[in-house]
This record gives C-alpha cells, sequence and structure tokens, in this order.
C-alpha cells in the first residue's frame, strides 16, 4: 500500500497538470520543479545508503566515500560561484536538463546492472526506479520551465554511448555508486537553481 | 604423435610447466590444446613451446625429439589501457573450499598498493616489480552477489577491485529412489541438498539417465522427475542422476524391479454401515495396479487416538470387514492403508472415517447407598448413586428409576423418576421395611437393578468408636465380621466433615474382606474423619458394625480452652473449661498442661514442675492425662498474691499456643461485706468488694491499669456502705434468654457494672446499684442509676479502659449476648465494679442502640471518701503475656 501510495505521490509530481483548463505561468512552473528537487533530495540518503549495503565491502563499509571515482560521461555537478552566479537562465536550466538527461541514461544502466547483482533486493531496485522516473520529471519540467520562458529547448541526445558496457562487476558498482553519488549532487544544484528562479519570478 | 609443451612465466627461462599432448595426426590437422593457469595470464607474460615426435608401435626405435619450437608470447598486458592499477581475474566463478590465485599490475612500480578481501588486508608474492599475486585458499561463500576483493594506490585515491563469486558446493542428490503407483509412471525423487544459484547463474540441473533403455531425460524439477514406463518389458531399472552446474556435476544410482516399488494410491470410498452398539463393517475400495496385483490392506479401529484394533485384508480392488466387540455409544475411526501384497515397498496414503457406534442398556447397575434419619419424626432415606462410568453406561443417561416396595405392607410399587442431573433422591418412609430398587435409563433400556433394603428402625447405633491412624495413602480400617452372613460391608464418611452437606462418600467391599484403605483427596491435615463400617445382610439390608475416626495426621492445637475462674479463696481457685469440645480439635486431645507462675512463689506446688516458656521465663507445668478432666483446683495458694496460669490443651502432635496467661490476685482473710437477705444462697467465705477501676476508692492505685483486683477492706475507711436486695424469687431476666435464673441458680460470680445515672439504659427489675455521692452529684441528684444485667465476661481483656460509659456499654453488649446462660449474680460476693465518675470521654457514637435492659437490681446507697494512702496498693503491672481477669469468671480474649 505505501508503495502504491509513494507511487502515487511521484506521479502526482511528474505529471503535468492536464485537467487545467488555464495553462501553468512560469512561477507555477518553477515551484512545481523546486518541489520535486525538494522531494528528490529527501530520497538521496535513503538511496545511497540502500545502494552501498548491498554492494558489500568497501562500499558498506562505515564513512565509504571515493571522490575520485569519476564518470566522463555525467558532467560534474561543481561549479565555482563565480562561475554559476553569472549564468544566465538559458544557460543554467540547460546545463541542469543535460545533467538529468545524463542521469536519467545513467539511472536506467545501473538498475540494470544491479538487477543482475542484486537480483533479491527488491527495495533497492525499486529506489533506483524511483530515482530514475524522478530525474525524468525534472528533466520535463525544467523544459517545461524553458518553454514558459521563452528559452531554447535543446535536443535530448545519448550521453552514455558505448562506454559502459562491458564493465566487470566491480566495475559495474563503483558506477553505481558515482552515477547515485552525481544524482545527489545535480539535486542539490538543482534546488538551488530552481530556488534562483522561485526569487526571480515570484508568483 | 606425441608433443612435449614447456610453458614459462616472465621470462623463457622460468618453466613453471611441463607435459605431454598425445593425438593422432591426420593431413593438414589443426590442433588445438588448452592450459588453464593458476595465475591470471593478464598479470604476467606467458611463453610457451612444443616438440614433437612419433608415438606410434610401427614406428620401431628409436624414435626422436623433434627440436624445440621457438617460444610463442602470450601477453595480455598490451591489451590493458593506460590505468595506473589493474586487478585479474574479474568476475570469477568458483566452488566455496577452492583455492583462487588473483593478482594485481600496477603501471608505476613506485606506488605503494595495499589489498582487501571484505574489509580484511591480504597479503600477496611479489611475482616482478610491478604485479603481485595472492592465494587464497578455501574460499567461504559470504553472499549470493558475490566477495569485493580490492586494491588501492596509497596517496592516489585509486581504488580497484573485482568480484569473486563463489558457489555452494554442488552437493550429490541425497535419498534418490523411484517408485509407481500404476506401472505407467516411474516417479523418482531427491534431497537436492543445497542450492548452488548465484544471481544470472542458475542453480544446478537434473538428468536422468536410464542404462538398461539408454534414454535419458532432463528433469523439470529439482528434487523429482517422472519416467514414463513404455511397456511391461522392461522388469529392470537402472537409474542414473545427474545434478550439473557451471562448476561441474554429482551423480547416483539406483538399480531396482519395477514390482518391488510399488507405492499404491491412497484408498477410497470409507465407509461405515450396519453400525450397531458393538459392530459395524467397513468397506473401501483401492486403485487397481496392474491386472494381477493384489494389495493388503491394513484396517486399524482407533479409539481415543489409540489403535486398539488392527486387521489385515487382502483385496483386489474393493475391501470389507466387519468390526465387532466395539463398545457401545463409543467414538471410533475407522483408518485404512494398503500396499503391494508381494513385495512390500510403501505404505500408500491413508483413508479415515469417524463413526460412533449406537447405544445399549447400561450394563452394570448403580453404586448406591443410603443415609437413613428421622424428620419430624417420620424415617427420611436418602439415596445417593454414584454416576455410571461411560463404560458402563452404553449410553446417554436419560433418568433414575427408583421403585420402592413395603416388604411389610405389600402395597404395590411406588416409581420415581429422578432426573438424570441428580445423583440422589430423599424418600420419606414409616417405620416399616422398604426394598428399594435403583436403575438407570438410556434410550436403549434400564441398567440391572441395584437393590437396598433399608427400615425405619435405625439399629444399633450405639457402638463404640475406636481410633484408626492415618497415613500417607489413607486410613487403613478393618473391621471384625460379625453375622458370618454378610453378603459385603460398605464403609461410610465424609470427605469434608466440617461442611454442610459433608460429601458423603462409601465405598462397597466383597464379603470376605475385613479391613481396606480409604483414601480421598480431600483429606487434610488436623481434620477428624468418621469412618462407619457397615454389614450389608443377605436382605440387602446395612447394618452398623463398628465405627472408627482419626486423622490423616494431627496437629497441635490451635486454641486454649476459655477458662473459667471460680472459688476463688485466699488460698486456691478453681479452674474449670467444661465447654471444651475435645471432639473437633486438630487432633485426639490427650489431655491439658495447666500452667502456673508467680512472683511470690519460687518454688512450685506439688504435682508441678519446673518448666520453661518460649520466651525462656520460667513457670510451674502440671499435666492432665485424661482430657475428660476438665476442672482443676490450685491450691496452697498465698493470700494477697497475684498467680497467673494459663491452660492448654496437647495432642500428640503438641500443645497449643502458650500466649496468654491470665492474673488472678488471691484475696486476704478478711470479710468486708454483710450480706442482707442472702441466706439461701450458698456463700463462699470470702466475700469481696471488688473493683473495676476504683480509682475513687483506690488513692495509690494508678489510673491506667483497668484491671480488676481485690480492695483490701483495711486501706479504706469505710464511711458506709448498705447493699440492699430486691424481694427474693426475683428472676434475672435475660434478652433473648431461653430460661430465665432465680438467684439460686447463681452458682457463678459475677459483676455488676454501674454507670452514671441515665435515664435512657435504666430500666425495671432488680438492680444493684452503687451511688457514689461523693463523687458523682449529678449522678446522685438523677436518683436513680444504671440497670444492667450482670455479665461475668463483660470485663475481661476489653481493650480500652472502662472508665468511660461508651467502653463500658460496648463490653456488656459484647459479653452479654455470649454469656446468656451461664451468668449468674453473685450469690455470695458483692462485687463492685465500676464506679464511674463523670468523666464522659471516648466515641459516644458507638453507645450500642438497644443496650441491654437492666433487669436486676441491688442498690449501693452510699459510699465513702477515700483519704489519700489509705488505698490498697494497685495490681502488678501486667507482663506482656498476662492480663488480669475478673475474680469469678475468667476468660482470655486476644
Amino acid at each position: 500500500m505505501s508503495c502504491q501510495l509513494a507511487i502515487l505521490c511521484l506521479l502526482t509530481l511528474l505529471l503535468p497538470p492536464l485537467s487545467r483548463g488555464a495553462p501553468m505561468s512560469p512561477a507555477e512552473r518553477i515551484t512545481q520543479a523546486y518541489n520535486l528537487a525538494l522531494s528528490m533530495q529527501e530520497n538521496m540518503s535513503t538511496l545511497l545508503q540502500t545502494y552501498l549495503q548491498a554492494q558489500g565491502s568497501p562500499f558498506s563499509d562505515p564513512g565509504f566515500s571515493a571522490p575520485e571515482l569519476q564518470l566522463s560521461s555525467l558532467p560534474p555537478a561543481d561549479i565555482s560561484f563565480k562561475t554559476w552566479n553569472a549564468l544566465d537562465d538559458g544557460e543554467r536550466l540547460s546545463r541542469v536538463q543535460g545533467a538529468f538527461l545524463a542521469l536519467t541514461q545513467h539511472l536506467q544502466l545501473v538498475g540494470d546492472d544491479q538487477r543482475d547483482l542484486n537480483p533479491d533486493n527488491p527495495i533497492l531496485l525499486a529506489q533506483l526506479r524511483d530515482a530514475r522516473l524522478r530525474a525524468q520529471g525534472m528533466l520535463g519540467n525544467v523544459a517545461a520551465i524553458m518553454t514558459a520562458l521563452g528559452l531554447p529547448n535543446p535536443r535530448a541526445e545519448d550521453t552514455l554511448g558505448l562506454v559502459p558496457f562491458g564493465a566487470s562487476a566491480f566495475e559495474r558498482k563503483c558506477r553505481g555508486y558515482i552515477v547515485i553519488r552525481e544524482y545527489g549532487h545535480w539535486t542539490d544544484r538543482a534546488v538551488r537553481d530552481l530556488a534562483l528562479f522561485k526569487a526571480k519570478y515570484p508568483s | 604423435m606425441l608433443f612435449q609443451i614447456q610453458i614459462s612465466r616472465m621470462k623463457t627461462s622460468n618453466v613453471i610447466w611441463v607435459g605431454n599432448y598425445s593425438t593422432v595426426v591426420k593431413r593438414d590437422p589443426v590442433l588445438h590444446w588448452s592450459w588453464k593457469s593458476e595465475l591470471p595470464l593478464e598479470c604476467a607474460t606467458h611463453f610457451v613451446r612444443m616438440r614433437s615426435r612419433v608415438d606410434d608401435a610401427k614406428i620401431p626405435e628409436p624414435r626422436f625429439w623433434s627440436n624445440w619450437s621457438s617460444w610463442k608470447e602470450a601477453d595480455a598486458q598490451k591489451s590493458l589501457g593506460r590505468d595506473p592499477l589493474f586487478l585479474f581475474p574479474k568476475d570469477k566463478l568458483v566452488e566455496e573450499g577452492s583455492n583462487v590465485t588473483i593478482c594485481y599490475m600496477s603501471r608505476n612500480q613506485q606506488d605503494n598498493i595495499s589489498c582487501y578481501l571484505e574489509g580484511q588486508q591480504i597479503h600477496g608474492e611479489q611475482l616482478d616489480s610491478n604485479v603481485s599475486a595472492f592465494k587464497l585458499n578455501k574460499v567461504s561463500f559470504i553472499r549470493k552477489t558475490g566477495t569485493n576483493i580490492f586494491c588501492k594506490v596509497d596517496q592516489k585515491d585509486v581504488i580497484k577491485g573485482i568480484v569473486l563469486f563463489v558457489s555452494k558446493v554442488l552437493e550429490e542428490p541425497k535419498d534418490f529412489s523411484c517408485e509407481t503407483q500404476d506401472f505407467k509412471t516411474l516417479t523418482c525423487t531427491w534431497d537436492p541438498g543445497t542450492d548452488t544459484s548465484l544471481p544470472k547463474r542458475s542453480s544446478q540441473s537434473y538428468t536422468l539417465f536410464e542404462s538398461f533403455s539408454g534414454k535419458k531425460i532432463l528433469c523439470e524439477h529439482k528434487n523429482s522427475c517422472n519416467w514414463q514406463v513404455d511397456s511391461d518389458s522392461q522388469e529392470m531399472y537402472n537409474f542414473t542422476l545427474v545434478a550439473e552446474n557451471a562448476l561441474g556435476n554429482r551423480s547416483v544410482s539406483v538399480l531396482f524391479s519395477l514390482t518391488h516399488r510399488v507405492h499404491p494410491k491412497t484408498p477410497y470410498n470409507l465407509f461405515l454401515k450396519n453400525v450397531s452398539g458393538t459392530k459395524a463393517t467397513v468397506t473401501w475400495k483401492v486403485h487397481p495396479i496392474g491386472n494381477y496385483s493384489t494389495l493388503l490392506c491394513q484396517l486399524d479401529l482407533l479409539g481415543e487416538g489409540n489403535v486398539i484394533q488392527q486387521h489385515n485384508v487382502s483385496i483386489k480392488e474393493n475391501g470389507e470387514y466387519l468390526l465387532s466387540e466395539l463398545e457401545p455409544d463409543t467414538e471410533y475411526m475407522a483408518r485404512v492403508r494398503c500396499a503391494d501384497a508381494n513385495h512390500f515397498w510403501k505404505w500408500s496414503g491413508s483413508i479415515s472415517q469417524k463413526f460412533i457406534t449406537a447405544e445399549a442398556a447400561p450394563s452394570e447397575a448403580l453404586d448406591v447407598w443410603r443415609n437413613v434419619k428421622s424428620v419430624s419424626g417420620r424415617p427420611t432415606v436418602t439415596l445417593f448413586w454414584k454416576p455410571l462410568s461411560k463404560l458402563h453406561a452404553n449410553g446417554k443417561i436419560l433418568s433414575y428409576n427408583v421403585t420402592v416396595e413395603n416388604l411389610d405392607r405389600p402395597s404395590g410399587l411406588e416409581v420415581h423418576s429422578v432426573p438424570a442431573t441428580a445423583n440422589g433422591t430423599e424418600l420419606t418412609l414409616d417405620q416399616d421395611s422398604y426394598q428399594i430398587h435403583v436403575t438407570a435409563l438410556n434410550s436403549a433400556g434400564p441398567s440391572p437393578a441395584s437393590v437396598i433394603v433399608v427400615s425405619g428402625d435405625p439399629g444399633n447405633e450405639e457402638v463404640e468408636e475406636e481410633r484408626v491412624n492415618g497415613t500417607e495413602d489413607g486410613f487403613s480400617v478393618s473391621w471384625k465380621p460379625q453375622s458370618g452372613k454378610a453378603i459385603g460391608y460398605v464403609v461410610e464418611w465424609c470427605d469434608h466433615p466440617q461442611d454442610l452437606p459433608c460429601d458423603l462418600q462409601w465405598k462397597n467391599l466383597s464379603s470376605n474382606t475385613t479391613s481396606t484403605v480409604i483414601s480421598s483427596g480431600a483429606f487434610r491435615p488436623g481434620v477428624r474423619y468418621n469412618f462407619r463400617i457397615y454389614e450389608i445382610s443377605t436382605e440387602r439390608m446395612a447394618y452398623l458394625l463398628e465405627k472408627k475416626a482419626g486423622y490423616l495426621k494431627e496437629l497441635a492445637p490451635s486454641d486454649n480452652p476459655q477458662v473459667v475462674v471460680s472459688n476463688l479463696t485466699s488460698h486456691s481457685f478453681t479452674l474449670s473449661w467444661k465447654d471444651y469440645s475435645t471432639d473437633s480439635q486438630l487432633g485426639f486431645i490427650q489431655g491439658y498442661y495447666v500452667y502456673l507462675r508467680s512472683k511470690a512463689e519460687k518454688e512450685c506446688h506439688p504435682g508441678f514442675k519446673k518448666a520453661t516458656l518460649p520466651d525462656k521465663s520460667a513457670c510451674c507445668q502440671h499435666r492432665i492425662d485424661n482430657p475428660e478432666q476438665k476442672t482443676f483446683v490450685m491450691e496452697n495458694l498465698q493470700p494477697e498474691s497475684v498467680y497467673e496460669f494459663l491452660v492448654t490443651p496437647y495432642t500428640s502432635a503438641g500443645s497449643g499456643p502458650l500466649d496468654a496467661f491470665t492474673k488472678v490476685t488471691t484475696p486476704d482473710e478478711y470479710y468486708l461485706v454483710e450480706k442482707g437477705p442472702y441466706t439461701h444462697t450458698h456463700h463462699p467465705p470470702h466475700d469481696r468488694l471488688r473493683f473495676a477501676h476504683h480509682d475513687h476508692l483506690l488513692p495509690k492505685k494508678s489510673v491506667e491499669n483497668p484491671h480488676l483486683t481485690i480492695m483490701n477492706v483495711s486501706d479504706c475507711v469505710p464511711d458506709a456502705i448498705e447493699v440492699i436486695h430486691k424481694p427474693e424469687g426475683s428472676k434475672i431476666q435475660f434478652l433473648g434468654a431461653s430460661k430465665s435464673l432465680t438467684e439460686t441458680e447463681f452458682t457463678k460470680p459475677a459483676y455488676l457494672y454501674l454507670l452514671p445515672a441515665e435515664k435512657n439504659y435504666s430500666g425495671p427489675g432488680p438492680c444493684i446499684c452503687f451511688e457514689n455521692l461523693t463523687y458523682n452529684e449529678a449522678a446522685a441528684d438523677s436518683g436513680s442509676c444504671g440497670h444492667f444485667p450482670v455479665t461475668p465476661e463483660a470485663l475481661p481483656g476489653q481493650p480500652g479502659p472502662l472508665t468511660s460509659p461508651e467502653n463500658l456499654l460496648k463490653a456488656l453488649e459484647k459479653n452479654y449476648m455470649n454469656s446468656l446462660g451461664e451468668t449468674a449474680a453473685g450469690e455470695a460476693s458483692l462485687n463492685y465494679v465500676s464506679q464511674l465518675a463523670s468523666q464522659m470521654s471516648g466515641d459516644k457514637d458507638s453507645l450500642p442502640a438497644n443496650p441491654p435492659e437492666p433487669v436486676l437490681c441491688s442498690e449501693y446507697k452510699m459510699q465513702m471518701a477515700i483519704p489519700l494512702g489509705l488505698a490498697s496498693p494497685p495490681p502488678a503491672e501486667n507482663s506482656g503475656l498476662s492480663s488480669t481477669t475478673p475474680l469469678d469468671q475468667s476468660e482470655h480474649y486476644r
């Protein structure tokens, strides 16, 4: 029941309100995207812990962190404040959109990996599926904001390419860790970006 | 051709393996040969070369080796990328318990690399400057998702790892066997043991191979496989079951004859027919096995879960059996299972059916006993019977029939129907003799009659009671036959003799029995059980033979008798406890101990011996061996001395509590009061005025002591005292008393209790009244005084001082009712009990609503004023174990 309820809530955030007569204003779209980002932020810690616990040592060791592990196919969320502050609306949203496009594809890959490695862990698989759905939702919400603000909407592209295939089990475990970690970083950045838009386009 | 192959590692000179490979070489052959390296090939360059020679017996010796080929290099490192660290082998699958070698290769030999297996650092052997190998012996299964092994380059935050997938060991299938239910299908089953599946790798599979037919099938299930029997021609089967997974296989075989592996199907259609009280027919069916097979079926009859009958029946298809020797009205279960009659292999499953046999008339007569008593002059017979056991009732008892026949005056039969819930009835008869038949009825009929003859004449009840000893097993009761014509005996007793009804019990015994042990879970120590043994005559009349009484275990008395002190003189007094019943105690009363102690006398009187009390104090003890001797005269006492006594009974288990001694003070040898008209009474020689709380008359006495004592007249200065007695023949009328006592009946002295005049409590009749004109002007003015009956037990032991009228009234009320019938006014003593000043204290609300009415009065008209210093000394202070008793009537209250 709780699982069904969670999915229902998730869909409420992800799906555009089709039944409304009047189109949503930019501020409403920003608020909706912002609320989704907050929801993603709330679930981040649980997802990361569930993932790490399922992978065994060293991932499940207390305080595990491997910042040196990176995926070139994922854009880094780190950015200097000066650069971030100087981004215009279009660039800001484009970067978020690009990141969540990549994250959506990577989360799909991680979900597939874990179906192989941890087929008997339905909680982990469900959380990865939810994370991917949220990333997709964020993608749609940002696109809607860009449309509402009259900004050009870049074309979706395949960010994964051929890179991930053929990885060993350990590499796939590492890859999943990086994707989830970066998913968290980009969620934090999206919250910050959308908070900026909320201030800029008040309702 | 024979090929000799050499393999070197790192450098060609480091040969690590040499082996031969022989094969037939055809024209333009491409030969394949493989070798598995323990060390992952990625970690070190390997070299291989070979040489050959003819290996054909047709070719004569000598046969020479060819030259070695050139070394061929296998270098997997070249295909690796530029990563600083590599770890091999990747995603290797091994069986639990096997040995695994892993290695890492570092691009930079300066790097400091540490490796870990599930968090534990492991140490390896350095193969060269960049390569190290780790040999893991007997790897354990940790989890299905694999065992992580990782290495990291210190200071560089580089992590590389592999996952080792360790599979559980594939076990040989256990308990492999095959059987058929119908000669069409063989079902083979086994215990597969541990599941060896891993993620993305399925569990072991099973294949069944039969060697005689050469057929093989892949089993669909992990623990069973069905094999179709093609024809009747194959009798023998040799099955091999192979379990296989990615790492290996295990197999097990079984050889058997098909006809020896018949496991019939569970029988069906089990029915019970023609069920009577003692018989029932069971029918059932079985699935036929082939054309000629006979089945052996086992029919169990179960009662209350236990098999009580077992029968073997050989059948082809239909089974039938007549069950007999059943009990009526009993639930049974019939259960059938079958096996091949020729070659037993296994029982089929069981089929069962419950059934209840029909009722039959009760098979035994009731066990009936009677009690005859007289109610309003008419003999009343109470019949008791014990319910029939289920075994004998043969059904639900619907009612009991009691048929009464007058033996003296034939007048037809009187039939009473008693409900099934009753286990007895009561009949009112006359002095004639009656024969009573009692039967129990169920739906099938009556039981045999139980016959008992009773007579209005209770017979000889004057049978001396004997004692019987109780043991852990009960009471061993024996008797002497009298008539020699007894057809049996009955021992009767009550399980709860102190209750009403006392739960009458009886035990029937045969005529050749003269003893029995009576046991009951209800028997308790300290309870007296009375047993009556009856002889049953040939006329079925019961005659009392003997009476027995006994205790399962005697206990020491829990209470002491209430002792009355009388005949007090300056040298003696009498103790009596005539009301003490010896029959209802915790053991047989064997006698009494009389304890006496006095500060005045150090030595014990004759007949007494020294004894030590539980509080270590000394006293004198006299033993009375006769339990019926309930009086004792204390003699040779000192005048004006305080004595304390205690009377306690004893049984074989000990004596009663040595707690409350009673205090008695002997008077001096002077007379005080002239008595007026008491000439017709018997007067003891030492009449005294007694004061319960005579602080007015005894100035020296401490007022805290409420107890009575004797006032020595010599200590007083008489002013005037007058005893006015009402006319002779006046009777003391006690409320609620069934008889009135004349003065001449006053054999015991009593106290008079005086209250300030309160009209509410005054009443008609004679009284003795003291007026303290000196101290109670209000009372004097009233011209009247309280009139109360004399109650000897009133004062002793009262917890509070009696200086207030409330307390006095309480005492009066409490003891009044108890003293009826035994209370008498002092016939020769003028008992001044309480002269109350007008101090009114205490809880007035507690005054009784209906105080006893005064019925007898004498009046004390005038009193004296007592000068200080002339009062008699106060009585001795009570010890912890003592209380002071009134002189003439003494009771203990605790």
